[in-house]
Order: C-alpha cells, then structure tokens, then sequence
C-alpha cells in the first residue's frame, strides 16, 4: 500500500479549503488567551448587547463577551475532537491489529465485540450514562472515546488481514519475526494512511458530539463550548441576538465539520482505490 | 437466512444495553433507591413505599438476585414509574414515540429517496460542472448539525416568516378534526422534517454516487450502451437500481442517526416525541424515564438494524453466502 498522501490532498480543491479552515480554527484555539479582548466567563450587567466596537459579537444574556466565548469554544471542540480522535485511533488499532494477528478464539471475541458496539447507538449510551455522571472535559473525552473506536477496529482489522497475506510480511514471518515486531515494524507503517482516515473522521465525530451534547444540556458548565452557546441563544430566538449570537457559533461549528469531511474526502480513495479518479475533472 | 454470527452479535448489543441500564443507577454511591429514582422523587416517599421499591427491585438481596428481579421486571413490561409524569414509564414513552416515528419515518424517507436521485444523476456526470458543485454542496451540507439547521429554519421561517408554527405538534385546544386536523399536523411537521432530511441526505447520496462511479465501469453498462438503449434507462434501470444495495443496508444504521439526530430537532422545536421527553426527563432528573427510554430507543435502533441486514439478505443472496 505505497500511497503519497500529501499528493492525495494537495490533489484536490476542497481538501485544500479543508485544510485552511482547520488551520485557521487551530489558531483560534492556540491563541484564544491572546486574542480575546475579555475573560470569556466574566459576566456583567451589559448583557445582550448589539455588536459595537467593544464587544465585536455584542454580549449574552448574563453581559459575556460573544467574541471572546467564541474563541475559547474552540479551544474545547478542538481539543475533544483531536483527543477523542487519537485515542479512537489507538484502542482501533490495538485491537483490529491484535485480533488479526493473533486469531483464533481471541480474534473471534474481540471481533463478535466490536460488530455489537457497531449496531449501539451510541449517543444514547452517552446520554444515559451522562444523566448519572455530569461529565467535566476529560470524563467526556474517555467515554467519547470508548465508544467510537470500533467502526476503525473493523477496517483496521479486515486490513490488517489481508497485509498479513503479503509476501514482505510472510517473509518477514517465515524468518520468525515475533507478532509485536511485525506489528510495529511492518503492519503499523503499511496501515499508516488508514490510521489517518480513521484519526480525521474521528475527530469530526467528536467535534459534533460535544457539541450536540452540550446542547443537550449535557456539559460541564465551567467549559465554554459552542454546544452550550446555541443553546443559550436558542432560548432568546424571538429577539434579533440570533444574528451574531447564533449564526457565529452554528457557523464556526459547521465550517470546523465541513473542513474535517473535505479533508476526510480526500484522503478517503485510499481505503477505496475504486473511488480513485472519481474527483479529476 | 441469518447466521448464527449475526444472532450473537445482537445478542451481545441486548446484553450490553440491559446490564449498562441495570448497573449505572446500582453503581452510583449512596444509595440506589435515589439513584433509582432521583433524589426530589425520594423525598416524597413514604417508608411504606420505600420499604416495598426496596422488596420489588430485591435491594437487600445478592446482586445475582437483583439481576432477577430486574430482567423479569422487564418481561413484564415494567420499566418503573415516573414521578414527574405521575405516570408508569412504559406509558409516558408509548404516548410520545408515535411522535418520533412520524418525524423519523417521513425524513428517512425523503431523505433517502432524495439522496439516491441526487446521488445517481451526480455520479453519472462524474467530474462535470454539476456533479463537482453537488458534491462539493452536500458534503458542507453534512457539517452543518441538524440542530443548527433547525434553528435557522425556525428563525427564518418561523420567527420572522411567520409561516410555520414555532413549536409543538399540534395547535393545542384547536378543537381541529379531520382534513383540518391532519394539515395542522403537517404544517408542524414541515420544519423539523425539513432539518432532519437535509442533515442526513448526503448519506445515500455519497454512497450511491460512489457505488454508481464503480458500477457505471462494470462490463453490462457498455452492454447496455452499445445495445443503444436510451441513457435514462441506462442510468436508473441498470446502474441505478445496481447501486440500491449498499442504500439499503446503510438505511438501519441511517434510522439510528435520524433517530438520535430527531432527539436534538426536537429540542428545537419543542416537538413532543421522545427526543423532547430525554431532555424533560434530564431537566427534572426523572431516573426511571430516562432508563426506559435509553432502553425503548437502543432496542428499537438494533430491531432496525436487525430486519434490515434480514431484507438485504433476501436481496442480494450472495451476502448471506459469504460467510
């Protein structure tokens, strides 16, 4: 599996764009401390004001800074997102690497395990079990976590498979190469560009679940997040705040999605090569 | 017909859900009458009726004991009794699901329907001006959440266009019956409906432009061409109806999300159905409803998922060869 996947998304138009709004949302949430004109969490009594000079995005219902909530919102989206993507990616490949290589009545377990969490819909487990723990940022960030790992196991794991079969890997086998040598040495690497697919819509997912969550109500309320933000806003529709109180926040969330599936797009012909040449105009 | 895989994989799914439903409010510290049925419903009880929760859920005895109790519990129908509602809780979702099914039926529905014509029209002019803008319009479309997208309905539509009602199912104490009635019902219906159909098209129609792209190569596409048929019977009856399968069997896992995403539309809306009634229950800390809705809704989206892996079975018999 030789693949260039910087060639891969520089290839195409909307990766591109993809890129430059994640890159620009990164920047927000870097520098949130620097740039936001106002503590995000200091209230005031000049609340619901219109946009103005001093406060870019006007301020809500308890005297926030709108402009500076929506920075530092990044910073929580982004971080669940990339967390819950990494360890998603982690506990995946663990498991799809190890059942394919290991086999027999372990790879039958961990398989029968992973086509059960698949059918789960896993919102609502994380609606339940968050009924009872309010979760704060890192409680959230494990739960999303262990349950969104399995879709990558299952195609970590049928890769992995058919890696095995490759002449490399079984001369690499017949030379007595140890299980863990040939999955850091040889499969780890080869897996490489799926891992990524797997990382980007990942991250994508939790992005929109931390989201949906906190406006669910859902949140801890010491985290600022977009989620708790539309929820807020959603309560004062019948006034015009909607405007910049609102759309911002539902905007910022959508193009953060958008990015991450046009690069996810991109880089997806590589798990399908069929799809290959399916973009080239 | 379905292998024995599939019954242990379901199988397995029912396990996790029932012993995640009966260990959460067990596991809580403190005890587990309140985590039961929340702390504003304990305060209220009498002794009588803690000693006899106590006796029915088999508190005081072997966890082993309180497996028992709780699957027979659950054999009967019991899934407790709401104090919020004043109501048993299989009741209190029974009265809302219908509610939910309307909305999830309807925008699964058209959005499926609409999302393989897009799809096949879009893959046969692969790489042209209109499938490249289509592409490029669903997959943003995608990002947008559905709550988002149901906010900016709302606000658009029905604080300032005033054209569609703001919330609810029904305009209460109407006293409407009949024609009037059913279009009182629609005319609630529209936006919710309209939010969760645009958030989930791009599903069936990534899926059936992609499946299309790779069919459209297959040998009897040229057949079809060279035997000079006219290009729409090429497009839908050949490679259209070529590209049906994978649709279907996405549509279960597909009914999952619109399901979850209805949960969050009918926040927006204040739409009663179940999704509405999670986050009442959230909001009043009513225990019993939210663990009998956690229930009702996973084994409803596992039956989906279930009869519709049995349908593409029945569809496509090499699938059920396969293994």
């Amino acid at each position: 599996m030789h693949i260039n996947v910087k060639k891969e998304i520089l290839g195409s138009g909307p990766a591109i764009i993809g890129f430059v709004i994640l890159l620009v949302m990164i920047m927000a949430a870097l520098l949130a401390p620097l740039i936001a004109p106002y503590d995000p969490q200091q209230q005031s009594v000049s609340s619901l004001l219109a946009p103005s000079m001093s406060h870019w995005l006007g301020t809500n219902h308890v005297g926030q800074d709108i402009w500076s909530q929506l920075l530092y919102g990044a910073r929580t989206s982004l971080l669940v997102g990339f967390s819950v993507g990494a360890l998603a990616v982690l506990f995946g490949s663990i498991c799809g690497v190890s059942a394919a290589l290991i086999g027999g009545l372990y790879e039958r377990i961990i398989m029968r395990l992973v086509d059960s969490l698949i059918v789960i819909p896993m919102i609502i487990v994380i609606i339940v079990i968050a009924a009872y723990i309010k979760p704060n940022i890192l409680v959230l960030i494990v739960l999303l976590s262990l349950l969104s790992w399995e879709s990558g196991a299952r195609i970590i794991w049928s890769q992995t498979l058919s890696l095995k079969e490759r002449g490399y890997i079984a001369a690499a086998r017949s030379f007595g190469a140890r299980k863990s040598y040939l999955a850091w040495r040889h499969i780890i690497p080869a897996l490489g560009p799926i891992l990524l697919v797997d990382f980007i819509y990942g991250i994508r997912r939790a992005v929109f679940l931390e989201a949906g969550l906190a406006f669910l109500g859902i949140s801890d309320p010491a985290t600022i997040s977009w989620g708790m933000m539309m929820r807020d806003a959603l309560g004062f529709s019948y006034l015009n705040v909607w405007q910049w109180w609102l759309v911002p926040t539902g905007i910022a969330l959508s193009l953060t999605i958008v990015g991450l599936t046009f690069i996810g797009h991109a880089v997806e012909p590589i798990i399908d090569p069929r799809l290959r040449g399916a973009e080239v105009a | 017909m379905l292998s024995r895989q599939h019954i242990i994989t379901y199988g397995i799914a029912l396990v996790f859900i029932l012993a995640l439903n009966f260990l959460l409010p067990r596991m809580m510290p403190g005890d587990p009458l309140m985590a039961i049925y929340g702390e504003e419903a304990l305060v209220a009880m009498t002794p009588q009726l803690k000693a006899e929760l106590v006796e029915r859920f088999a508190l005081d005895q072997s966890i082993w004991q309180q497996v028992g109790a709780y699957v027979l519990a659950l054999l009967r129908g019991e899934l407790g009794y709401s104090y919020y509602y004043n109501a048993p809780v299989f009741s209190v979702v029974l009265g809302r699901l219908p509610w939910t099914l309307l909305l999830v039926g309807t925008s699964l529905v058209l959005s499926t329907i609409l999302g393989i014509v897009l799809g096949v029209e879009s893959g046969w002019r692969r790489g042209s001006w209109t499938d490249r803008t289509m592409l490029a319009g669903l997959m943003s479309l995608n990002g947008f959440p559905d709550f988002f997208v149901g906010m900016v309905l709302l606000i658009v539509f029905g604080v300032i266009g005033g054209i569609f009602p703001l919330a609810g199912a029904l305009t209460p104490y109407s006293g409407l019956t009949g024609w009037a009635s059913v279009a009182d019902i629609v005319t609630h219906m529209v936006l919710p409906v309209t939010a969760l159909s645009l958030a989930h098209l791009s599903g069936g129609y990534l899926l059936t432009r992609n499946t299309m792209i790779t069919v459209l190569k297959e040998p009897y596409i040229l057949t079809a061409r060279a035997k000079g048929l006219p290009p729409h019977a090429v497009k839908y009856r050949h490679a259209g109806r070529n590209s049906l399968l994978p649709v279907v069997t996405q549509t279960g896992i597909w009914a999952g999300r619109v399901f979850t995403g209805a949960l969050f539309v009918e926040l927006v809306f204040a739409y009663p159905g179940v999704g509405y009634l999670t986050y009442e229950a959230m909001m009043a800390r009513d225990y019993p409803v939210i663990q009998g809705l956690f229930l009702v809704v996973a084994v409803a989206v596992l039956a989906a998922n279930f009869l519709v892996e049995l349908s593409y079975r029945k569809l496509d018999p090499r699938v059920s060869r396969a293994h």
